[in-house]
């Protein structure tokens, strides 16, 4: 930490824009995360002392002289109690530096991860439930703790390696000066400031971790059909872009009845200036590969690099029999009946129920969609983000010049955010940044290992690798080809692809023609193949396999079969 | 562009430039497909020209344009709903006009050619269609029409020969429609030869009743603003019972390079007797810097139909509904490039592709759902859209307990006679509420732990301080659907909505969601954004009354 003074004093020009915006209001950071709501209650163990629903705290000093009760005079339920249904994330919003694959450092515009730390840096979604989330940044109960009393896991450059262990929320600790303990007379605190995460960040700690900790893509976002997803956006300014005020926003792409406040579309909602933070709320909904981004002037921050990855997993996940479960979620005589609720005179329902039943119950453990007939069974799941940057325009993009939007060409063509051959390095990819520290700018690899299960003879009989694709490319449609592994392709636009009686449409193919914009959710099979054989992925079109003036490289990643299994976690082979 | 260049800017720059961007006007532009008629059932006849004219763009631009018009006056237009239809005798309009006709009818259309000379000859395709010819000359993909200008010539192909040619066929594939230029497709196309041929399934055969009588009810209820009109060609887009709709919308995408555009208005007076014309324009390297909805570019796409700043282009592309309404989207890729048209809000279902229907074995739907329609050139497609807002796990209405009913909204409180199969309150008299079609699975859900209004409390999150947020021009002020939500919310958040309200909170309130391309850099007006390929689309409160005619 000795050299953090210096760095400060480098980025001074942008701090003082932020405290000019933070003057408007002394403390605009915040992030929301509940440990219990209506829909998903704390488990308080029965102890009446707590309230199941997070809940403000009373303001009034004469019913809550210790600051502690919320306004039904009860505690707000513990991070310990936290239901494991709330499911929270916070990013920042600002800027960072990526490396292509011929070494360039490349100026983004980009969201970092202000929670999650541990599992971004592992390759893993940033997203975690409430309970991890909740974290004091300044307990030692989580983690050792520097003089000044704050974990050491919260630092400029943070999360610094593979052994990062912190999850928590960037920032989060209790408001010593929470005006609910204050005399409203004297100012004078009443009472011992309570110890409760009241969502009051210490703007000091996010701005150490969250300013230039822009990754390619952004933090990705996975979470189960049902979640109460809160996902917080902070501000934090483009440190090297002072000239600019750029405001931020979440757009969930392709969310189904989106409402429009939460849609972060600026010019139909609220964008989120620098200095701020806004909370998006969501229900999660159907499951399918989806995808976030930023909607502020979307040929530029699109361009620029702030484009993510978001999958919402099954509710079928883990239910005895998916062909039950499916049918009672459209049957008005199940207690499940609200779960999805569509009728076959529903048109755009999403989850009609396969005409008959299988033969023998399916449980599986994970599927891609509630198929009802283990139809996207799959062992392994990869998110794959397609995408490209046009290096003039982030030269551009770093200078104060006026850029081009007719003119955009992609020279670099990433899987998740890199290029082949730094799509197959297993290590977060880091880059150095303008005030000299080393970031993990693009830690997430694209090495598809497909198990090689209930192998006969050398050969497998099967494995399947569920590729979650999506496509954020703003300039121009990609195909995507498989070398040697057909794709079964089953889900499109985060739907199962099924015609309203219920029935299929899935099929197979060796390439997929994809725009910005468009998610195809693809099963690789073993089946067939020997352990040890190595195929592609590539783009079809074959320009895109170069790394600027490098005609080798681009949009290409391997695709393994494992000697058997795989480490679901690491997604190593075994 | 700076990144932080706005709309406000935009309108600044247009309206320097002498244009009226119009976006004041905005909050009463709506769509609907208006376009011509041909007449009596089951003989359609249209009167079409192709001529040069000038469309305009947003920053000011004026370019010289070719296109299809009426040579004559039409037999009439539609919807008989929309008041001011024009398409004046002799004048190009981008895109030509939308050609409306009946599944079975007898389709004949006429094109007379006052291209300039240099042009040379002229004609239309009607894909999908076996179509007959007579009059013209042959072409390669079509009988074509003699350039006008070049009929006097004597020595000429074209001496002495009308300037017309005659197409005739069986509309006998229902469904939406491309027509563009046969000749020098490369060209002329990209001048702005194309438009859109509709047809209805028949009025004499149908099989089906399109009877959703809860909805039918509410969308002729008079909610204190008259009784709302009916803007639908028809109330199927097929003679199929998944292919019924409440409101439709017609949106073609295209671009333009400004370089071919020049090269053509440059070479336009060249003295010509060759039917294949007399112009050197490089088509090629392509390089659109225009991006298209109907001929127009965002802001201009939500000014009205028929709107006298753009004689030249009478289409917007603004559509409006209610929560529940079955949307037809009509989308047909007009131009050369593909885009991803990205519809915010919801998923599309894919009723048809070129006017086929996308069907399983039973004849029930298979088309897929889809969040991105990629629009391919010539390539048409149908799809239903729908909007209620269902599972946000919160009451867009801001019902809570305590403050279930007010402002002609009707509280659930029995959804076993109240909520229909799907889970949306249409049941009984629920069409005369302002709430129908709410889902009522989230009925008096609250949104915020501890609100400022009246609206329910107990919900998961707590808004932040307005002050660092910006509000857009589409915002409502609140996350709140329809104006009494908003006003009970505690009215707009206290900062001047950017100037420009598009979508006001005291009388409209409704949910705006963009609809665009998702090639970003098409959301652009020659490098201006916002502009280009993109749209707002609103999903109105019932209590407000959509106005097509504008």
């Amino acid at each position: 930490m000795s050299s953090v003074p210096s760095r400060l004093v480098r980025l001074l020009p942008a701090l003082a824009l932020l405290l000019l915006a933070l003057d408007a209001q002394a403390q605009s950071f915040r992030v929301q995360c509940p440990a219990g709501t209506a829909l998903h209650p704390a488990n308080t163990g029965g102890d009446a002392a707590y309230d199941t629903i997070t809940r403000p705290l009373d303001t009034s000093a004469a019913t809550n002289p210790t600051g502690t009760l919320n306004i039904n005079h009860k505690l707000n339920p513990l991070p310990s109690m936290a239901n494991p249904h709330i499911k929270c994330q916070q990013l920042s919003g600002g800027d960072g530096f990526a490396t292509m694959g011929d070494g360039t450092q490349t100026y983004l515009f980009a969201f970092g991860p202000l929670s999650g730390l541990s599992n971004i840096v592992n390759g893993q979604p940033g997203t975690t439930a409430a309970a991890d989330f909740l974290k004091n940044n300044l307990d030692s109960a989580n983690g050792p703790v520097g003089a000044d009393g704050v974990l050491d896991a919260v630092k400029i450059g943070a999360p610094d390696g593979a052994a990062y262990a912190f999850n928590g929320a960037i920032g989060l600790v209790p408001d010593v000066q929470a005006v609910d303990n204050q005399d409203p007379t004297t100012g004078n605190n009443l009472a011992t400031p309570g110890t409760e995460l009241t969502g009051h960040v210490d703007p000091r700690l996010v701005m150490d971790v969250g300013v230039l900790n822009g990754n390619a893509p952004a933090p990705m976002i996975a979470i189960d059909e049902g979640d109460e997803l809160f996902l917080t956006l902070t501000n934090v300014g483009m440190v090297m872009r002072p000239d600019l005020f750029e405001q931020h926003t979440v757009h969930f792409h392709g969310y189904p009845n989106a409402s429009s406040f939460y849609d972060g579309v600026p010019d139909a909602s609220v964008a989120i200036n620098i200095g701020g933070s806004f909370t998006y709320y969501y229900l999660a909904p159907e499951a399918g590969t989806y995808m976030w981004h930023c909607h502020i002037s979307p040929p530029e921050h699109l361009q620029m690099g702030m484009v993510g990855q978001l999958y919402v997993r099954p509710r079928q996940n883990g239910s005895g029999d998916v062909y039950t479960a499916a049918k009672n979620a459209n049957d008005p005589a199940s207690p499940d009946y609200l779960v999805t609720k569509c009728s076959s005179t529903d048109l755009l329902c999403s989850t009609q129920v396969p005409p008959s039943a299988p033969v023998s119950p399916i449980q599986g453990a994970k599927y891609a969609f509630n198929d009802g007939d283990g139809s996207t069974e799959y062992d392994v799941e990869y998110p794959v983000q397609l995408m490209g940057f046009d290096p003039n325009f982030h030269f551009v993009g770093m200078t104060f010049n006026p850029e081009s939007f007719a003119d955009n060409k992609d020279k670099y063509f990433l899987m998740n955010g890199r290029s082949y051959p730094d799509t197959i390095n297993p290590e977060p990819m880091k880059t150095q940044s303008s005030d000299g520290v080393e970031r993990h700018s693009q830690p997430l690899p694209t090495i598809i290992n497909i198990p090689c299960l209930n192998q006969a003879s050398g050969v497998c009989g099967d494995g399947r690798a569920l590729l979650r694709i999506s496509d954020l490319n703003v300039t121009e449609y990609h195909t995507l080809a498989s070398l040697g592994v057909r794709m079964h392709v089953v889900g499109y636009n985060a739907r199962l692809l099924r015609d309203v009686d219920g029935n299929n449409t899935d099929y197979y193919t060796n390439s997929i023609h994809i725009a910005g914009g468009e998610s195809v959710d693809v099963i690789l099979e073993a089946k067939g193949a020997s352990p040890r054989q190595k195929f592609y992925l590539y783009a079809a079109e074959l320009d895109h396999l170069s790394n600027d003036a490098e005609n080798f490289g681009g949009m290409m990643t391997e695709v393994n079969i494992c000697p058997s299994d795989v480490n679901p976690t690491t997604k190593a082979c075994n | 562009m700076e990144a932080s260049l706005s709309i406000s800017k935009i309108v600044r720059r247009a309206s320097a430039a002498g244009i009226l961007a119009g976006l004041v006007a905005v909050s009463g532009a709506h769509a609907a497909v208006p376009g011509i008629t041909g007449g009596s059932v089951g003989a359609a006849t249209f009167d079409l020209i192709a001529t040069a004219g000038n469309t305009t763009q947003p920053d000011g631009a004026t370019i010289y344009t070719w296109g299809y018009g009426c040579a004559t006056a039409p037999s009439g237009f539609a919807p008989a709903a929309i008041a001011g239809a024009t398409c004046p005798a002799g004048l190009m309009q981008l895109p030509g006009p939308t050609l409306i006709v009946n599944k079975g009818d007898l389709v004949t259309v006429k094109l007379h050619n006052s291209l300039p000379a240099a042009a040379g000859n002229t004609s239309i395709l009607f894909p999908g269609f076996k179509v007959t010819a007579t009059g013209g000359t042959p072409g390669v993909l079509a009988q074509e029409a003699c350039n006008g200008n070049q009929t006097a010539l004597a020595n000429t192909p074209c001496f002495g020969v009308d300037n017309t040619v005659t197409y005739t066929f069986t509309a006998d594939v229902e469904g939406t429609h491309s027509y563009f230029s046969g000749t020098q497709g490369d060209l002329q196309v990209e001048m702005g030869l194309y438009g859109a041929l509709i047809v209805l399934p028949s009025t004499t055969t149908n099989s089906i009743a399109c009877a959703n009588a809860a909805v039918a009810s509410a969308r002729s209820y008079d909610r204190g603003s008259g009784a709302p009109a009916d803007f639908r060609l028809a109330s199927a887009a097929y003679d199929h019972a998944s292919a019924c709709y409440d409101r439709e919308y017609l949106i073609q995408t295209s671009e333009m390079d400004q370089r071919i555009h020049e090269q053509a208005a440059a070479q336009a007076s060249v003295a010509c007797s060759a039917t294949t014309g007399c112009m050197t324009v490089e088509t090629e390297p392509y390089h659109p810097v225009y991006f298209l909805l109907n001929g127009r570019s965002m802001p201009d796409t939500v000014d009205p139909n028929y709107s006298p700043q753009y004689p030249n282009q009478p289409y917007n592309t603004n559509p409006h509904m209610h929560p529940g309404e079955m949307t037809l989207v009509r989308i047909i890729g007009q131009g050369r490039l593909q885009h991803p048209f990205h519809e915010h809000a919801n998923h599309v279902r894919v009723l048809a592709r070129d006017g086929q229907m996308l069907l399983n074995g039973a004849g029930k739907l298979s088309g897929p759902l889809l969040f991105t329609t990629t629009t391919s050139p010539g390539q048409t497609i149908d799809a239903l859209f729908q909007y209620t807002g269902k599972n946000l796990n919160w009451d867009i209405f801001g019902h809570g307990a305590g403050i279930k009913v007010s402002g002609g909204d009707v509280d659930i409180t029995d959804p076993a006679t109240q909520c229909d199969a799907n889970g949306y309150f249409t049941l009984g008299t629920a069409y005369q509420a302002n709430n129908f079609y709410e889902w009522c699975g989230d009925h008096q859900k609250a949104l915020e732990s501890k609100p400022f209004g009246n609206v329910g409390t107990g919900g998961p999150v707590t808004l932040p301080d307005p002050n660092v947020l910006a509000n857009g021009p589409w915002y409502s002020g609140s996350p709140y659907f329809g104006p009494d939500a908003s006003a009970r919310a505690g009215g707009p958040t206290p900062i001047p909505p950017f100037g420009t309200i598009a979508n006001d909170p005291g009388s409209e309130a409704g949910y705006a969601f963009m609809w665009h391309s998702h090639n970003e850099r098409e959301i652009t007006t020659n490098n201006i954004f916002p502009g280009g390929l993109m749209t707002m689309m609103l999903v109105d409160p019932w209590v407000f009354l959509i106005d097509e005619t504008k």
